[in-house]
């Protein structure tokens, strides 16, 4: 009886504090075998590395928590990269209604998606699938396919003048003094900060709450009067506007409207989401877990690029990560659970 | 010289062409004293992204110039659609197909299919092992070449270099093969790393990946980037390091961003080497129009790259792309594949 305590502890221990040794595992042995790793610079562009898609990932547990999923957000934010870049380089706007316009699109792509699911019965998957399409080809209509930059050839022989205005530029290239002159950007403290806020959200409002109770049981979640339709829209809508968020980031760091499927970023973030799951033992979405997560593959991808590790041993390497996570969440933690009962 | 002008009076008349049409149709060899009945098929593998965009333009300009009827089929990297769509153009009853990337396996016997059928066909960056159909190329090895050759005239021939390379796609294996070869030759070029990845924004990831690289090897003062958009994330990368004195970026193709990434001030970006797309996609409806004249074009049809430096384009003030074409009209037109009867576009 005792050692079967001892070993149910153990286990424990493990779910829960597994993943946060592995990560500082990790961050020793880069330290020690890649040459410059262990910095302070070289840790802010880890985090810089993981900002953007660790936004996203951020919007993608939103969703989670409501038992749903959002497969637009990669589009989103490229669609959100080529409307900012549109916006100042052809409409010549400013930098602030760039942005509003982008959050404005995200909002709006969240409200659509909420709506078809929510009151057209489309499955989640589906819906969020046919809207990442319909983004996709959507951002590219306006410029007939090409990239945004300033100089560009207009369809009407005219030359594109607007250009980027230093203020948007500043979203994505900004560094904060932080102990070393130019240290934090701006999209790292912006991850932090939203990484805190959707945190808090989650985790210590009663919306918060509503949420996770909608996402394990929504049918009981509606018999004690939450308004789960409007949750579930809600929830669609933060994801939206942090896909977007993402987007802006991106395009202030690259300075043009880039065309891009958003794929990666899409994955990327589903990844740092589903690790977000094992950490702490969790077994469910939570901010925490997605922003460890997001670092976790930041630290990992530098380092082995550090290493001189080919690309496709980093795909590799995440998808043994991931799978890894998804043990600890559902296996690990059903035994856990069933012990419990027994 | 005499050529020049001969190539204006070519333009000239082309310009004629509109004007009295039938005048000048009457001078073009069979089929195009009536080009209104010539059909001609694209079919297209890769399309996405500013090159496949620009080379299609200049498929466009070039089939209007003569006043043929153009068809674009795009099979969006599906190789099986691909085939199929040359069997969709056999069937359409076209006089000539233009295959513009694909698969070698997949295309070879549909090529051979189109032939058979009587159909004169043209590949583009694809080669479908078929001797009744021309190739054209943009030479990525001279691209890789002429970057690394303005390299080690800038830099000396010994530095250490970092590469931006992803194996296994075609027009970056064959820049490889130049930089493996100028390796070889300059013993002083040390490759510190190699890196790169495809995953798209490319320059985004790039960036990050560039990033990690300059931290580890503080000692790199040349990277060769055969892909503007490598070069971009590169140069991304080169900024937030604050590295932008100390590095110089060579890389292959250019744009209207690459441009206005080159003249930044301060750019690490010093060269790019870059063939026109729409030019190489104009010299591919020439090709195909000579053959449908009956004329027999080289098994090989090269467009020549050219170099373009940070210098050039801040001494000539070159904005954008129409702009370099202006400043360097090379650039803007291939002599390859030309004949007295073929229009070339308007400019």
């Amino acid at each position: 009886m005792k050692s079967d305590n001892m070993n149910k502890s153990a286990l424990d221990l493990a779910i829960r504090y597994g993943f946060i040794v592995l990560l500082c595992g990790l961050a020793l042995f880069f330290s020690l075998y890649a040459s410059g790793f262990a910095s302070p610079r070289s840790a802010v562009f880890i985090f810089q590395s993981v900002a953007i898609t660790g936004i996203l990932a951020l919007g993608v547990t939103c969703t989670l928590v409501v038992g749903g999923f959002d497969l637009s957000i990669g589009s989103v934010a490229t669609s959100a990269l080529m409307l900012s870049a549109y916006s100042m380089v052809i409409l010549e706007q400013s930098a602030l209604v760039a942005v509003l316009l982008c959050l404005a699109m995200g909002a709006l792509v969240g409200l659509i998606n909420g709506i078809l699911i929510v009151k057209m019965r489309v499955p989640d998957l589906l819906a969020t699938l046919g809207m990442m399409f319909l983004l996709i080809g959507l951002q590219r209509i306006p410029t007939q396919g090409n990239s945004i930059a300033t100089g560009m050839s207009l369809p009407d022989g005219s030359v594109a003048e607007g250009t980027f205005s230093a203020a948007f530029l500043w979203l994505g290239r900004h560094r904060f003094d932080l102990f070393l002159d130019r240290l934090l950007p701006v999209p790292v403290v912006l991850f932090l900060l939203i990484a805190l806020i959707i945190w808090l959200f989650l985790g210590y409002t009663r919306h918060g709450r509503l949420m996770y109770a909608i996402g394990s049981n929504e049918r009981a979640a509606g018999l004690v009067g939450t308004n789960v339709q409007r949750y579930k829209i809600v929830a669609y809508m933060i994801s939206g506007m942090l896909a977007s968020v993402g987007g802006i980031l991106l395009a202030a760091r690259l300075g043009r409207g880039d065309i891009a499927s958003g794929n990666n970023l899409l994955l990327d973030s589903v990844a740092a989401a589903l690790i977000g799951f094992a950490v702490l033992g969790a077994a469910r979405p939570n901010a925490f877990g997605t922003a460890a997560g997001a670092l976790f593959v930041g630290i990992l991808l530098q380092g082995l690029t550090m290493m001189n590790a080919p690309y496709y041993m980093q795909d590799f390497v995440k998808g043994v990560v991931l799978v890894a996570a998804l043990v600890f969440t559902f296996y690990l933690s059903s035994r856990r659970g069933g012990r419990k009962t027994a | 010289m005499l050529r020049r002008e001969f190539m204006k009076l070519a333009v000239a008349a082309g310009l004629g062409l509109s004007a009295s049409g039938a005048a000048l149709a009457a001078d073009m060899p069979a089929p195009f004293d009536k080009p209104e009945d010539v059909k001609i098929a694209l079919v297209r593998y890769l399309s996405t992204g500013d090159f496949f965009q620009s080379y299609l333009s200049g498929v466009e300009k070039q089939a209007e110039a003569l006043g043929v009827d153009l068809r674009v089929l795009d099979s969006r990297q599906d190789a099986a659609l691909q085939a199929d769509m040359v069997d969709q153009a056999i069937a359409l009853g076209v006089d000539g197909i233009i295959i513009q990337h694909g698969l070698t396996e997949s295309m070879k016997a549909a090529a051979q299919r189109a032939v058979d059928a009587g159909i004169k066909v043209v590949a583009f960056d694809v080669d479908v092992e078929n001797d009744a159909v021309p190739q054209v190329e943009q030479s990525d090895y001279l691209l890789g070449k002429m970057a690394l050759e303005q390299a080690i005239k800038d830099n000396g021939d010994s530095f250490t270099a970092g590469y931006v390379y992803v194996p296994g796609i075609a027009p970056l294996d064959r820049r490889d093969v130049a930089w493996k070869e100028v390796k070889e030759a300059n013993p002083g070029i040390t490759e510190a790393a190699m890196f790169g990845t495809l995953d798209n924004p490319i320059a985004n990831s790039v960036a990050n990946q560039a990033r990690s690289i300059l931290q580890a090897n503080p000692n790199i003062s040349v990277v060769f980037a055969p892909y503007d958009e490598f070069a971009k994330g590169v140069k991304i990368a080169v900024d937030e390091a604050g590295l932008s004195q100390d590095i110089d970026i060579y890389s292959a193709d250019v744009s209207t961003a690459d441009i206005s990434a080159m003249r930044e001030p301060d750019s690490a970006w010093a060269a790019t080497v870059a063939t026109n797309p729409a030019v190489v996609g104009e010299v591919s409806v020439r090709t195909l129009a000579l053959m449908l004249a009956g004329e027999d074009p080289d098994a090989q049809v090269v467009v020549p790259p050219t170099l373009i430096t940070q210098e050039f384009l801040n001494e000539n003030d070159v904005k954008n792309m129409d702009d370099l074409g202006e400043k360097m009209p090379q650039f803007r037109h291939a002599d390859v594949s030309v004949a007295e009867w073929i229009p070339l576009p308007k400019r």
